[in-house]
């Protein structure tokens, strides 16, 4: 997979510089959603990548998950 | 005079020559032995599609002949035969293959049970082509990263043009051509800046990205352009008929290209069967160069364009060809007329098949199609004889079985008779596999293409993983004093660490009775320091954190969200912030977990991450403390430092943090120390007469003393209630991590716990089953004989029985009790000495 992710930080890097965190909880959900419940949204979706061969930092990415497109780093 | 060696024999090298150009020169014929039938095999397409001239060089298996230079000093030994090609025992397949239809495996061999058991390695042994290397570590392949804005894959006419096109709109253009580009047009390509040309590169395939990985000779390129033009032409049609694939019958390409590159003849006499303009071009290369022209098979639309004076038979076609090792006649029809005609060599070149695989894995992406390889593909007729696929060895007639036992579709023949499954990938049977079952089923979704997967091309396990550069195995600062002191080693997380020195059970004495040191560098080392520390780590560990003063620890298991425990590791709190620790293996994961949550509630902290600066001995035994005051550490009494806490200490003049723990249920000193000064530490401490334990050891030591090893003992969703835990929690604290969970299932009874075991003789096996009553009651998680108790213990996790837990089990036939405390010094006494 050739999926790249342009890190705040970093620059354009290779996915796998990265480790996947799940995607983000929307801040309305309660704790029993937010632990136990996973929306596995077909379409854009906010989600946390953690840049471990970089700047160690959290990023918010957001991905459509059925093209791979990256649309916004944060 | 340069040479390749070919099985023991010289074979001399001329300039521009491939390996398979040389072996031909010589007089080589027979290539390989086929797959599964041992049918000899010559060189086809000369354009390295075909799986006829794989051939072992220099110890790598399945290397193409056709399209690798040949070097002076390349081994060439050719594959599948034995004791050769030329005369190869297992040719007798051949004569046997009524016995091994297709799919024998599924249907013979069943009964009896143990015939598969005996024909199994024999079928190993004999399947297959090429051996591979096990003996040969596997070279380290660089990889290499372009950004394009387009990448060209071939570098013929079509793809010259549009990388030309490309390059004047100013897109910067890479090119990758499988063999050497046309001396001409690599020259235009030069002329532009904005082409970089790689040649003797194939490309692979096409990923999501798009991401195009291109083998090239020296390193794996890894391109990543915006857009992929595909222009890697086409392929000639490959003809079944029976003995269609005797060594001597030829692809109108290859043929023309052993002519025109190597001014070599495929045969003195020969017969051509043509039905495109460019077989006959192929034709005249053929007669200029002085071949005898037997006769001429083409359609009576191209009859006129073929030289005076050649036997034409018009409107004909090749129904079978002779001989036994290569071709010495064929059979021809025309005009209701079978004719037989001595040669040794048939020319083919009936259309041409896309080669488009590259951009049919690529669907959805930004790819286009250039030049022959966006040919519609045209099927051929049925056919009813010979080889359909070359490479898998897979005839009509075994089609036509798969086909009566309901394998009805393109997919399923595919799966079924693995036809198109070969190194060609399709490239010449998958026209002909799919003429077959529309002839049965119709045009439709039984006689759709076959999915197109990467590699299109052969490609090196080490060149997939070319460009790899993570450190698999991670060494503390002491790896060559383990070494030197004879310690085996094991695998921990990506950490080597000594599993012993050689005597586990004196080991483990020397820590109960002596002084022992233990290289526990691999733990997991943070420092967290700023304004929030103390609130972020008051509200991360579900322990209590704030009331700790500079010098004290504690123990604490660390929960996810939902309330299990992940890990385990000691709080420690400095002058200006807090150190932590983590288990082996477990500091990358806690570095990123505890960043999330720096963020997630925005506390102002520093997170540092000291795991591989930082190294750590633990000094353990009854006799540790004199150890250290031997090496002149000062205030180590039990006042001055007691259990648990920890204070810095200077031993044997390297600055220390001393961390007075018990992990091994001894009086225990773990001192951590900057990296570099680990071997003088070491060092010193052995001189001072402390010996080293391993692993072994201290599964034991810490088994007596109950101590859980998070991942051995515990599982995925273990709370602190089943560990047997409970104090480890502090459910008054306003908040933690995991806290809304276990609040939540706290209500809930428990069903399983984690419990110590006393069994009275033997240590029953590790996951041994436990039985209460008559009933399964859970199992063993942690097993050892303990030598200074003089019975087993073990640790296991135990279901609830109606209304209670058992407090008494048998395992492996030894009966044990639940013990409440630990097995070894339950009062701690030995700890706090």
């Amino acid at each position: 997979m050739g999926l790249r992710i342009v890190c705040p930080t970093c620059g354009s890097r290779q996915y796998t510089e990265f480790w996947f965190g799940g995607e983000v909880p929307d801040p309305g959900e309660e704790e029993f959603e937010r632990v136990w419940l996973r929306s596995n949204t077909a379409g854009l979706q906010r989600e946390r990548w953690f840049h471990y061969a970089g700047c160690r930092r959290w990023l918010t990415v957001e991905r459509d998950t059925r093209t791979n497109e990256i649309h916004a780093v944060a | 005079m340069r040479s390749l060696d070919l099985e023991g024999r010289a074979v001399p090298i001329e300039a521009g020559d491939t390996i398979a150009s040389a072996l031909h020169r010589v007089g080589v014929r027979i290539f390989s032995r086929s797959f599964r039938h041992h049918r000899p095999r010559g060189l086809y397409c000369l354009t390295g599609d075909c799986p006829n001239c794989l051939v072992t060089v220099d110890g790598e298996p399945c290397v193409r002949a056709c399209v690798t230079a040949a070097r002076p000093g390349h081994r060439v030994v050719r594959e599948n035969a034995w004791p050769s090609v030329e005369r190869d025992a297992l040719s007798v397949l051949w004569q046997l293959r009524l016995l091994f239809p297709v799919g024998f495996y599924y249907k013979t061999l069943l009964r009896p049970r143990f015939a598969w058991r005996v024909a199994e390695p024999l079928v190993r042994r004999v399947a297959g082509i090429g051996t591979a290397p096990l003996e040969r570590p596997p070279a380290h392949r660089e990889a290499r990263h372009h950004h394009a804005d387009v990448l060209i894959a071939g570098g013929g006419s079509a793809g010259v043009a549009a990388a030309l096109a490309a390059a004047e709109e100013g897109e910067r253009v890479v090119l990758a051509d499988e063999g050497g580009l046309d001396e001409r047009l690599a020259a235009s390509l030069r002329s532009s800046g904005n082409i970089t040309v790689l040649e003797r590169a194939a490309v692979v395939g096409i990923y999501e990205g798009p991401l195009v990985p291109v083998d090239g000779e020296d390193m794996l390129h890894l391109v990543h352009p915006a857009r992929v033009v595909v222009a890697t032409g086409a392929v000639e049609q490959h003809l079944p008929f029976r003995g269609g694939d005797l060594p001597g019958v030829w692809l109108g390409r290859g043929a023309a290209r052993l002519v025109r590159e190597h001014g070599l003849l495929p045969g003195r006499r020969v017969v051509f069967a043509g039905a495109t303009e460019e077989g006959l071009e192929h034709l005249a290369v053929l007669v200029a160069a002085g071949v005898d022209l037997a006769a001429c098979v083409v359609p009576a639309s191209l009859a006129s364009s073929v030289s005076p004076g050649v036997r034409v038979l018009a409107d004909g076609e090749v129904v079978e060809a002779h001989g036994r090792s290569g071709l010495s006649a064929v059979v021809l029809a025309a005009g209701g007329r079978r004719e037989t005609i001595r040669c040794d060599a048939l020319v083919l070149s009936v259309g041409l098949s896309p080669r488009d695989g590259l951009a049919r894995q690529a669907q959805g992406l930004p790819v286009e199609t250039v030049g022959d390889a966006g040919l519609s593909q045209s099927l051929p007729p049925v056919a009813s004889r010979g080889f359909v696929c070359l490479c898998e060895d897979v005839a009509a007639p075994d089609l036509e079985q798969a086909w009566n036992e309901g394998f009805r579709s393109t997919e399923l023949l595919k799966r079924y008779t693995t036809a198109t499954m070969g190194p060609c990938q399709g490239a010449l049977c998958e026209p002909h596999l799919r003429a077959f079952v529309r002839g049965r089923a119709g045009e439709g979704a039984l006689s759709a293409r076959t999915t197109a997967r990467p590699p299109v091309r052969p490609i090196r396990l080490e060149d997939a993983a070319a460009g790899v550069h993570f450190a698999v195995e991670q060494r503390t600062a002491l790896h060559e004093r383990h070494l030197e002191l004879g310690a085996r080693m094991e695998w921990s997380g990506d950490w080597k660490r000594p599993e012993s020195y050689g005597d586990p059970p004196a080991e483990y004495w020397a820590v109960r009775r002596e002084a022992s040191v233990m290289d526990v560098g691999t733990l997991g080392k943070i420092l967290v320091a700023g304004p929030d520390a103390t609130a972020f780590v008051e509200r991360i560990y579900p322990c209590r954190v704030a009331d700790l003063e500079p010098g004290q620890v504690r123990y604490s298991l660390l929960l996810n969200e939902a309330g299990y425990v992940f890990d385990d590791g000691v709080v420690c709190r400095l002058d200006d912030g807090y150190y932590l620790t983590f288990t082996s293996g477990g500091a990358e994961q806690a570095e990123a977990w505890l960043r999330d949550w720096a963020e997630t509630w925005g506390l102002r902290v520093h997170i540092v991450n000291r795991t591989h600066g930082l190294g750590a001995i633990n000094v353990t035994g009854p006799r540790a403390r004199a150890v250290l005051e031997t090496l002149g550490a000062a205030a180590v009494d039990g006042d001055s430092i007691p259990f648990p806490s920890q204070r810095r200490l200077h031993v044997a003049g390297v600055p220390c943090l001393a961390l007075r723990l018990g992990f091994t249920g001894e009086l225990s000193f773990e001192l951590h120390h900057p990296r570099s000064e680990g071997m003088r530490l070491w060092d010193a401490l052995l001189d001072a007469g402390a010996t080293p334990h391993g692993l072994e050891a201290l599964r034991l030591l810490r088994l007596e003393k109950g101590h859980i090893l998070v991942g051995q003992d515990t599982d995925f969703d273990s709370t602190p209630a089943k560990l047997d835990l409970p104090w480890a929690v502090r459910m008054d604290k306003p908040d933690f991590v995991g806290k809304p969970a276990l609040e939540r299932i706290g209500g809930i009874s428990l069903t399983q716990r984690l419990v110590r075991l006393a069994f009275d003789s033997a240590a029953p096996p590790e996951g041994a089953l436990l039985i209460a009553g008559s009933r399964r009651a859970g199992y063993v998680t942690s097993s050892r004989f303990s030598p200074v108790l003089g019975h087993g213990v073990a640790l296991g996790w135990l279901r609830r029985q109606d209304d209670s837990f058992p407090d008494a089990v048998v395992a492996d036939g030894t009966s044990g009790r639940v013990v409440a405390e630990a097995f070894y010094d339950p009062t701690g006494s030995r700890l706090r000495a």
